[in-house]
């Protein structure tokens, strides 16, 4: 069994690894233009867009069928143009992903996925607090938000406050809920 | 309607035969029909399973989870018609694979959903919300051809079987349907016959009746008006003489003496008539005792010699030594009687032979009116001028003459006749016109103790 773990893990470690190559592959000239972008958050860029066709938000938060969803970067943006370029052009169930960046979020900030950065005004756990029990997926390094990254084993995994979600009517798909680490 | 029913036993087999051919194909075409549908099936079953594990699997491939896609991957070794699963990422890299032991792990050049040989395979993109994030790919092993071929096989020739069994059975129920038809239709013409029988055997039996009742009565009508004749006769002779006397007397005259004689053997040969009435209504008193024919006919030798007078010869071949029952008496009338009328039928002299041997009827040689057994028989033979059929079939009818008037009285053979038959004999007339007629009379054995024979 623990033979088995450890295999597994060095395949996993293997593709992961094969998936950034391939990455800096596609955006050779992300990789020369921006060099304090780590894979790590190349990683985490990829996942903030990726988490939205597994979320369900509540009908009122969208005009109408075809309005954007606004991914927000609030604060320090760790994730350079990565994110800008990852999202660039994608669709989530018809609607189109939206980068903004802010300086700080509150309830009027029309997000629906916010990474909160944090800045010298509003900290991550600021901006959490003010977002509590409204219909944004707040997302932060560690805990704080309702979905917060951390690393296993050198990946990048994710945890998932399920109450958080619950509060601010965001139904998180159980499938995303099975893959979180560490879900309240 | 013959050639009908030949050319349907004939038509029948092959119809039969036909129709087993008709349901086998039927069978072969169902199993084609089968085969498509569990191909189908097999195909929907391994497209379900593909459709749960992509949608399971989205959010690992999406969020690089290669171990929990390793987890659903593994979960799928539970069908164990699953040969393979591959879970692929947006790149078209296997991610998290099951191979089932002793399948080539190696994934397939070409991948596509559909049948190939045994193999059911299908591919089917990973997408949540219209984001592709890869694809999975199952391929799983159908039953061989060879066990499907069989399975329909059997099915096909236990259709076939079924199909030749309703026909056998459809075949003899027809046959003896028809069969029955025809023995109800021979048991009705039957019972037709029956009846119909039936119906002519009274008609016959009615009609014997009342040809015996009119035989009856005509040989009443000619026994009675016989008697009145002869009476008359007898009653002329005696009035006549009676007449003759009352005038003889009345002249004074004395010899009257043939007159009363006359009158006296009118009378007497009445008397005679009506003995020989009674003898053939059979109410002469009988007293039948053992006798000898051949003894019998020896001591009525000279009786019979002086009736038929020297012109004739008589000859004897007794050679009977069986005894019967007869009265004595009766036995000489009636040889005397034929004796009588052989005579009178060999009026220019002849032969009269009397003939005597003992006689054993077997059933062949039995008639309808003798039955077998063993019997003495005395034969009565002229050479005389016979008689014709028509003679013949009357001689025995009473008061039945050929002799001139007042010469017979027709009695003679009747009561012989009436007499041999009370006895329990039978007597037959053997004749033919110019070839003289013999009168054969058989009378039944009878055993006698010494004691009742010397008595």
């Amino acid at each position: 069994m623990e033979a088995l773990i450890v295999r597994r893990r060095a395949h996993l470690l293997a593709s992961l690894a094969t998936l950034g190559l391939a990455w800096l592959a596609l955006l050779p000239w992300l990789g020369a233009a921006q060099a304090d972008d780590t894979l790590e958050y190349k990683i985490k860029a990829a996942y903030l867009y990726k988490f939205a066709p597994f979320v369900a938000w509540p009908d009122k938060v969208f005009a109408s069928p075809d309005s954007p969803i606004n991914v927000c970067v609030s604060g320090a943006n760790p994730f350079g143009a990565a994110l800008d370029r990852i999202a660039a052009g994608q669709r989530v169930g018809g609607r189109p992903v939206q980068v903004k960046h802010v300086a700080s979020v509150a309830p009027d900030s029309l997000c629906q996925i916010v990474f909160l950065g944090g800045s010298a005004e509003q900290s991550p756990a600021q901006g959490a607090a003010a977002l509590r029990g409204q219909p944004v997926l707040t997302v932060t390094d560690g805990a704080g938000g309702i979905i917060g990254f951390v690393l296993v084993d050198n990946r990048v995994r994710f945890s998932i406050d399920k109450a958080a979600a619950d509060e601010s009517h965001l139904a998180i798909s159980s499938k995303l809920l099975s893959l979180a680490v560490e879900a309240h | 309607m013959a050639s009908i029913l030949r050319l349907h036993r004939t038509a029948i087999p092959a119809i039969a035969l036909a129709a087993a051919a008709l349901i086998g194909l039927f069978g072969i075409l169902g199993s084609v029909y089968e085969d498509q549908l569990y191909r189908a099936q097999k195909l929907d079953e391994l497209s379900i399973q593909a459709e749960i594990l992509a949608s399971s699997v989205s959010a690992a491939l999406a969020f690089n989870d290669n171990a929990t896609a390793q987890q659903y991957a593994n979960a799928l070794a539970a069908n164990p018609q699953l040969d393979m699963a591959l879970i692929y990422d947006n790149q078209g890299r296997v991610v998290a694979r099951f191979v089932r032991a002793g399948i080539d792990p190696r994934p397939p050049a070409h991948r596509a959903t559909g049948i190939s040989g045994n193999h059911v395979s299908v591919v089917l993109p990973v997408a949540e919300r219209g984001e592709r994030l890869g694809s999975v790919y199952l391929d799983g092993e159908m039953d061989s051809l060879q066990r499907r071929l069989l399975k329909y096989g059997i099915v096909v020739i236990i259709a076939a079987m079924a199909a030749l069994l309703l026909m056998v059975l459809a075949v003899s129920q027809h046959a003896m349907s028809t069969a029955n038809r025809q023995l109800e239709a021979q048991a009705r013409d039957l019972v037709e016959a029956n009846r119909t029988l039936q119906n002519e055997m009274r008609e016959r039996a009615k009609a014997e009746e009342a040809l015996r009742q009119s035989q009856k009565m005509e040989a009443v009508g000619q026994l009675s008006g016989g008697i009145a004749h002869d009476f008359n006769n007898f009653l002329t002779i005696i009035k006549g003489n009676l007449h003759l006397l009352k005038r003889r007397l009345a002249q004074g005259q004395t010899d009257v003496q043939k007159y009363v004689d006359s009158a006296i053997e009118g009378v007497d040969r009445a008397v005679s008539v009506t003995q020989r009435v009674l003898a053939f209504s059979r109410r002469q008193p009988l007293t039948p005792e053992p006798n000898n024919l051949s003894t019998l006919v020896a001591d009525a030798l000279p009786l019979i010699r002086q009736s038929v007078g020297a012109q004739i010869e008589v000859e004897t071949h007794l050679d009977a030594d069986w005894w019967v029952y007869c009265d004595t008496n009766q036995m000489e009338n009636v040889l005397l009687n034929l004796a009588i009328n052989a005579r009178d039928a060999m009026p220019e002299g002849g032969k009269l032979t009397f003939a005597t041997r003992n006689l054993s009827i077997d059933e062949a040689a039995a008639a309808l009116d003798i039955r077998p057994g063993e019997y003495v028989e005395l034969v009565v033979k002229d050479t005389g001028f016979g008689m014709s059929d028509e003679v013949k079939a009357k001689a025995l009818d009473p008061f039945f003459t050929t002799k001139p008037h007042g010469k017979g009285t027709g009695l003679g053979l009747s009561t012989t006749f009436g007499y041999i038959r009370q006895t329990g004999g039978a007597l037959e007339i053997d004749t033919a016109l110019g070839e003289g007629t013999a009168i054969r009379i058989r009378l039944p054995r009878r055993y006698v103790d010494s004691l009742t024979r010397s008595a």
